[in-house]
């Protein structure tokens, strides 16, 4: 584990740098404004595994009620918000240069606010609760619900309406449709951004814990 | 001169670097304070 956070370093260097300088930027497009999907892609793909990691963690707290699955949840959650503001962000530049406008209120972005919504609402029940048993039952049943209603603004609802959004990865084609030096980029992205997610989850896990074993001691 | 790519590219590069040296930073405390407690872990 050591040698991959050692190596995740240069490598997520590498593939940034290969973002902007490698492949050619996509036809169709405004300038360089193509190679915001090296970001924008990732963000919004972390964001969903730890929406996803929350439930699954969700569930475990409900079956064993251990403070440790809920502190996994909770975290997820944290840096599911963090990465979705940061799909967010990436999204608005890439709408200001193409559509003109850094917000439009097209159904992707839209969508996302409604997520952003949906888990900051989690974040607040957590501060609104001081009773960490009672905490953790009603966060796990809300991160399930809201692990349910994901997928819909994430994956459903865009490809319903009609969006300018461009065609997503998985599109109706069933193809991805990129050069070798882009999907080489793209794919180097999307596996570095999860890496440093699950880094970052592990961390703020291990200081959860910590905090949770000094309280206990004083 | 450098140009706004490179001047994007290099910003990025600075802020991954800097969030990494951060993150390992941090595990190592986090580790050293693990083994001090007894090993902290579940």
């Amino acid at each position: 584990m050591k040698a991959l956070k050692w190596l995740l370093g240069p490598y997520l260097l590498a593939v940034i740098l290969a973002a902007f300088f490698w492949p050619q930027p996509a036809k169709g497009f405004i300038g360089e404004s193509s190679r915001i999907v090296f970001f924008h892609v990732p963000m919004a793909w972390a964001a969903t595994i730890a929406f996803v990691v929350a439930a699954i963690y969700s569930i475990a707290h409900l079956a064993r009620r251990s403070p440790e699955s809920d502190e996994a949840a909770a975290s997820a959650v944290r840096l599911g918000f963090l990465y979705s503001i940061l799909a967010t962000i990436t999204g608005s530049i890439f709408a200001g240069v193409m559509w003109g406008s850094y917000w439009n209120w097209d159904p992707r972005e839209t969508s996302i606010v409604m997520l952003l919504f949906l888990y900051a609402a989690y974040l607040f029940l957590r501060g609104a609760i001081s009773d960490p048993e009672r905490r953790g039952v009603f966060c796990a049943v809300y991160a399930l619900f809201s692990g349910f209603v994901m997928p819909f603004l994430v994956f459903v609802i865009p490809r319903v309406a009609t969006s300018l959004h461009p065609q997503t990865i998985i599109n109706p084609q069933g193809k991805i449709l990129m050069d070798t030096p882009t999907r080489a980029v793209f794919f180097g992205a999307l596996a570095g951004f999860t890496g440093l997610f699950f880094w970052m989850w592990d961390v703020d896990r291990r200081l959860e814990r910590m905090k949770r074993h000094r309280a206990a001691l004083e | 001169m450098m140009t706004a790519l490179g001047f994007v590219a290099a910003a990025n590069a600075v802020i991954w670097i800097g969030l990494w040296i951060y993150l390992m930073r941090l595990d190592s405390r986090l580790s050293v304070e693990e083994a001090r407690s007894g090993g902290t872990k579940n």
